[in-house]
């Protein structure tokens, strides 16, 4: 998940902005949100695992 | 008769040219699907042909690593063609498939399944950044 995010996240930067330090940031800020929904929605999914 | 004087001083209407379609985007959406960033190349984006050389690249490599499934264009069902075409998409990372995965795939395991997805997102990358080439060749995008 981490490499998929990191990934996917340089290539929406690419495109979603313009400087080197604006993509940068997008970068990070994307890749900090794909973690934190994926394993957000990986807890909301455990209580009907069991 | 009298001819009508003429008034230099008016602008003179300029003809209205018919919209020539260009090539020039259509080869250059063709060249990032050939290779991933080479149509941003081509347009001198060098930022944008760095990241999606490197993002298409990254998944098609680490899919191949985790030994995910490679679609070919013989399939029993529309999964499999589905497969073949975003696989495909990956352009030159699909044909150096033989190579990079020589042994084969391995779906026993999960991380063969992941490879799988890895690969056909690879293809779906490539596809925004040939249509982001496109659209800069085109003049829709700065």
């Amino acid at each position: 998940m981490v490499i998929f995010a990191l990934l996917v996240s340089i290539a929406l930067a690419g495109i979603g902005r313009h400087t080197a330090a604006q993509r940068i940031k997008y970068a990070v800020w994307s890749f900090v949100l794909f973690l934190a929904i994926g394993i957000g929605l990986a807890w909301l999914m455990y209580p009907f695992s069991r | 008769m009298a001819e009508e004087p003429v008034n230099e001083a008016a602008p003179v209407p300029v003809a209205v040219r018919r919209k020539s379609l260009s090539a020039l985007p259509f080869l250059v959406a063709l060249a990032s699907l050939a290779v991933p960033g080479l149509g941003h190349a081509w347009l001198h984006r060098w930022g944008r042909a760095l990241a999606f050389f490197v993002a298409v690249g990254g998944l098609a490599l680490t899919g191949y690593i985790m030994r995910g499934q490679v679609f070919t264009t013989v399939s029993n069902d529309p999964f499999g063609r589905l497969g073949f075409l975003a696989d495909a998409c990956s352009g030159v990372f699909y044909v150096l498939a033989r190579f990079l995965e020589a042994t084969g795939p391995n779906l026993s395991r999960a991380a063969g399944d992941y490879g799988t997805r890895f690969l056909a997102s690879a293809g779906i990358v490539n596809l925004i950044g040939m249509l982001d080439a496109y659209a800069i060749a085109g003049g829709r995008r700065g």
